[in-house]
């Protein structure tokens, strides 16, 4: 979030789309009811009647994958009728550079933006580069009327988004499509506010980014971002699933967001060049241009005195990516399948039903030699050996089952969708054998180094170089109790020599206070710099529980820490004037009050961009530090699949053409992974044996693949077992009754589901036709309850395909049929 | 001053956490249930399940509505089930709860005969039978806590307070939104009145609550008329002990 959840209740608006945040984020609806209490509109678009849009004052149905233009049609509103915030748009975006002049837009390209290579289904990003004068400045118009000008070509693209064309792709009725979007648009002026909660429902798609990229562009517009009760929120789908994002445990990044390295960036200087960006933007802090002090300090944190100038700190130790490799989620499945793994760690995990197309996975497992599943219970992973249809006598993997205790069993901290860490207690021992994954790894590395030691191996200093302070250690170096407080420290980081900034000595061993401290030289260590503040000389800042909240905004500046270095509101020098007066002086975050900040911690401590008497301050920073030109990007020239959003189907839809983009039906840039005579991939599109749009989604009373909550009586006693929703006109049609077991069926795989009959789908008019959805949540597997009456997964349905920028799979919108049994 | 809640259903979620709370505090067990194409499970109060959510599609305010609806024990002020208890197993505390003593229940079952609200349930199953119902969790406001169900819910549904002040809450929310709710306290007159009353953004009898329990408590039905027999039964014997004497007056003289 670029909020936090207590803000919530300082919104005017509060659009929940591609997200049931009443459902899957109960106390959530705590602030939100607190807004409405307070006169804010409540905004529910979804294609089901849901939990949230029973609390909605405007409920809005839309068709799964029609996300684009429903946002398209809100930016197009907006700009036609003048609704954006001038002023804001003007100072803290994009909007006024301009493009190079041969740029084209997929109005006139017929799909596709300029650079579009479709034999490699790539752009190359050179096509979307803006006009620079002689010294490398982007050329702007402030007046945002040149033809070439961000403003003006984000008003083209999206002309395309007018109210028919969105209510015709995504069944939206017209005059709802108005209500949403003059409310939502009301909140343009500067003393008004809206926010958005958004999860799953937008993020798996094939077109996930640029779901969220449409808002953002929305919010930009209507000077949202870095306001009490505005910005980007997205709702996390796990209570620390924000830490293992910031702790970095996906392929592409390193702990804080930084880049793993690729096989050509040999030297740790090409690696930081390559990733460090520079600018001759003026007054731009382009904060990550301090990559180098990030990147060096994680290496001093991983390899400890072994990490010294002359090795590159060890760079040549961390496992890098062959060039565009892309190891991502669906890829270890595809190759898994192929042989390509001997082992897999399913650590804390239920592929056999959380992954896209579980058969796939299910059957990839019966590849590999072994298979270690750490978990509170066993399950449909660690049991696919014995699964519905394995002979286990065919199955040769070995599987381990390493039991771990759960989360109130050990100490340590979680992280929430706020970026708010807040450490937490033990409240019991660990039960039976069970143990805590910090023990599990400690003894796994100790056993890997020790047989390293001993028998050597293809490159054993990237494990054996390793510092590992984390606790006791017995004679033979191996620490005996892992102390999470060490972790936590190591996290933050530490003065490595004695070093003095700005006249202060700080010594060796001592924790650094902030990453403005952290060094490129070696001398400190950060196992993550954007939590560098976070354990300091001032004590474990996770653990406050202080309920003061001094601005009244719902900050709590000291009930537990959030990132980075406790700013809990970012982008919140765009809350402000260029003087540094709030927009919104009921709601202010920061407020320059003639010689610093107060309020929230501000977003750097640079004075505002003008002086009280309206000339420029040669000192003052741009809003945006994190960008390399100090904007937020309205044009957005990083993604894979386009600066601007457009409109693409999900690979399995209900409709031949693409009215937005007659040649593209689907993402241009999506990796496709069916190929002909390897059935696992197939998808079908307009298949008349697959006409029904069907999306998966999660129940309140039980969690992700229902691993834990299966397990728990009083949970399955709610929900017990697997069931479809669908439309009563639909169920006429067939002659489906309430309580009717069903087979829902899609090109990869098939579940039983108890049909439930409802009002809460309506059947969509979809370019003319009649176009019907369904959906089930995706809670149940066949291991627990033992006798199978649970169901199986939903993502036995889900196809291989994922968003063209984080390859999350797209497991929101695909079409299947409908069988009586 | 007897406690009392006031729920809003204008603010539940339906998350079920207070359904949850209630079995763990009071230690129930969960039951084997299928999915039936609602999800109110377990679809009727049992005796491990003092309290569920029930959810209502409705179409009420625009052409989909969905509502959820808690149901327990409405702790009447005047319970029928108290009064129909042979054995005063059941009694209305002065706190506000309708509290339940197993040592002295006989099994009759008379209470889930008098309750308006269908609410007491048997323990079919046991050889040592107990009546359930939801308790108002009053040993935990003996101790200053708040019932489990209202500790748990996050938005604030249900809110505990003294009788006067919950129902004077419950006027002044009505008349403060008076498009939003209807114009009607559930719970305020229906059975003579309860402790825990209701208000709704849709009308009562569409949400499934029991039509037509008389504005009167129950008791007072069977008052009315046990409260005159002490005078009927004096009355009726002096009268007869009056023709008695009349009568044997004469039958004297005769005998002489």
């Amino acid at each position: 979030m670029t909020n936090h959840w207590i803000d919530i209740r300082n919104s005017d608006v509060i659009l929940i789309m591609g997200s049931n945040a009443a459902e899957n984020h109960p106390i959530s609806f705590k602030w939100v009811l607190e807004a409405k209490e307070k006169g804010a509109t409540l905004i529910s678009v979804d294609p089901r009647f849901t939990r949230t849009s029973a609390k909605a004052d405007i409920y809005a149905p839309l068709r799964s994958g029609s996300d684009i233009p429903f946002i398209g049609g809100l930016i197009n509103y907006i700009i036609q009728n003048n609704l954006y915030h001038e002023d804001y748009v003007r100072l803290y975006t994009n909007a006024p550079f301009l493009l190079n002049e041969n740029f084209k837009m997929p109005g006139e390209l017929d799909g596709v933006f300029s650079g579009y290579d479709a034999k490699n289904r790539k752009y190359d990003k050179k096509a979307w580069a803006f006009q620079k004068d002689a010294e490398g400045v982007v050329i702007k118009d402030e007046t945002m009327k040149n033809q070439y000008s961000v403003f003006q070509l984000l008003k083209k693209h999206f002309s395309r988004y007018d109210i028919d064309s969105v209510s015709e792709i995504s069944g939206t009725p017209k005059d709802l499509l108005e209500k949403v979007y003059k409310t939502y648009a009301s909140t343009g002026k500067p003393d008004r506010v809206a926010t958005i909660m958004y999860a799953m429902g937008w993020t798996q798609h094939t077109v996930g980014t640029q779901n969220i990229r449409a808002m953002a562009i929305v919010q930009l517009l209507l000077g949202n971002i870095g306001r009490a009760g505005g910005g980007v929120n997205a709702l996390r789908g796990e209570s620390n699933v924000q830490g293992s994002t910031d702790h970095c445990l996906l392929f592409h990044i390193l702990p804080g967001y930084l880049k793993t390295p690729s096989a050509s960036e040999t030297t740790l200087q090409e690696y930081n060049d390559k990733w460090t960006p520079t600018t001759k933007e003026p007054n731009s802090a382009n904060w990550w241009g301090n990559y180098p002090k990030y990147s060096v300090s994680l290496l001093k944190a991983h390899y400890g005195d072994n990490a010294i100038k002359n090795n590159d700190f060890g760079y040549n130790w961390l496992p890098k990516l062959d060039n565009g490799q892309n190891a991502s989620w669906l890829m270890i499945f595809h190759e898994m399948m192929q042989g390509k793994f001997k082992g897999f760690f399913a650590w804390g995990q239920n592929p056999a039903c959380s992954g896209s197309n579980a058969n796939k996975v299910r059957s990839a497992m019966a590849k590999l030699d072994w298979m270690v599943n750490v978990n509170l219970f066993d399950n449909e992973t660690g049991s696919f050996w014995r699964g519905p249809g394995v002979n286990p006598a065919d199955v040769k993997t070995e599987v381990f089952f390493l039991p771990c205790c759960a989360s109130m069993e050990k100490e340590g901290s979680i992280t929430n969708s706020g970026r708010w860490a807040q450490w937490r207690y033990k409240a019991q021992d660990p039960q039976g054998q069970s143990l805590p994954d910090s023990e599990m790894i400690n003894d796994l590395f100790f056993r890997v180094k020790s047989l390293y030691e001993k028998e050597g191996g293809a490159y054993p200093d990237p494990i054996t170089k390793l510092a590992w302070d984390y606790g006791p250690k017995d004679a033979s170096g191996k620490v005996t109790e892992v102390d999470t407080h060490l972790i936590a420290k190591e996290i933050n980081g530490y003065f490595l020599e004695d070093t003095e900034i700005k006249g202060k000595l700080y010594k060796k061993g001592t924790l650094v206070p902030s990453f403005a401290f952290l060094q490129a030289d070696g001398s400190t260590s950060s196992g993550n710099w954007l939590y560098c503040n976070s354990y300091t000389e001032k004590g474990n800042m996770m653990a406050r529980r202080s309920q003061e909240d001094p601005t009244g905004t719902g900050l709590y500046p000291e009930w537990s820490w959030c990132w980075p270095v406790n700013r809990r509101i970012i982008y919140n020098r765009a809350s402000v004037d260029e003087y540094g007066n709030p927009w919104d002086p009921k709601r202010p975050v920061i407020k320059w009050n003639g010689k610093k900040w107060e309020g929230d911690v501000p977003d750097g401590g640079w004075p505002p961009l003008k002086n009280p008497d309206g000339t420029d301050n040669p000192k003052a920073m741009k809003a945006y530090i994190m960008k390399p030109a100090g904007v937020a990007h309205i044009f957005g020239p990083g993604r894979a699949d386009g600066p601007f959003p457009d409109h693409y189907e999900p690979l399995e839809c209900p409709i031949q053409e693409n009215p937005f983009n007659k040649s593209h039906r689907i993402n241009p840039t999506a990796k496709l992974f069916f190929e002909e005579g390897k059935e696992e991939d197939i998808f079908y599109t307009c298949d008349i044996r697959y006409p029904y749009v069907c999306t998966t989604y999660r129940v309140t009373e039980h969690w992700q693949t229902g691993v834990m909550t299966r397990h728990q009586p009083w949970q399955l006693e709610m929900v017990p077992q697997l069931f479809v929703e669908l439309s009563e006109e639909l169920a006429a049609e067939m002659s489906i009754k309430n309580g009717d077991k069903l087979k829902v069926k899609s090109g990869r795989g098939e579940v039983i589901a108890v049909a439930a009959v409802t009002t809460r789908f309506k059947p969509f008019k979809i370019m003319g036709s009649t176009v019907h959805q369904i959906g089930l949540p995706w809670c149940f597997g066949w291991q627990y309850p033992e006798d199978g009456s649970g169901g199986d997964s939903a993502n036995l349905l889900t196809p291989t395909i994922g968003d063209a920028n984080t390859m999350i799979p797209e497991t929101k919108a695909f079409m299947v049929g409908l069988e009586k049994i | 001053m007897a406690k009392s809640v006031l729920v809003d259903l204008t603010r539940c979620i339906g998350c079920r956490g207070c359904q949850v709370a209630c079995k763990e505090w009071n230690e129930r067990d969960a039951r084997k249930t299928t999915f039936k194409g609602d999800f109110t499970n377990p679809a009727k109060l049992n005796s491990d399940t003092y309290t569920n959510i029930k959810f209502v599609e409705t179409a009420e305010k625009n052409n989909v509505g969905w509502s959820f609806i808690k149901n327990q024990c409405m702790h009447c002020r005047e319970p029928a089930c108290a009064a129909a208890c042979p054995v005063g197993a059941l009694t209305k505390t002065a706190q506000g709860p309708v509290s339940y003593d197993y040592d002295r229940c006989i099994g009759c079952r008379y209470c889930m005969v008098a309750c308006p609200f269908d609410i007491p349930k048997y323990e079919w199953e046991s050889t040592s039978p107990w009546v359930q119902k939801c308790t108002f969790c009053s040993e935990r406001m003996n101790d200053g806590m708040l019932p489990a169900c209202i500790k748990t819910c996050p938005t604030e549904t249900m809110y505990l307070d003294d009788y006067d002040k919950i129902v004077a809450e419950a006027k002044m929310r009505i008349a403060k939104e008076p498009n939003k709710y209807v114009q009607h306290i559930y719970g305020l007159n229906e059975a003579g009145g309860t402790n825990w009353l209701y208000i709704s953004d849709i009308p009562f009898d569409k949400l499934g609550f029991k039509k037509g329990i008389p504005n009167e408590s129950l008791p007072n039905y069977t008052w009315s008329v046990l409260s005159s027999i002490p005078e009927k039964v004096v009355g009726i014997v002096a009268f007869l002990g009056a023709v008695a004497y009349f009568r044997g007056r004469g039958s004297k003289e005769e005998g002489n």
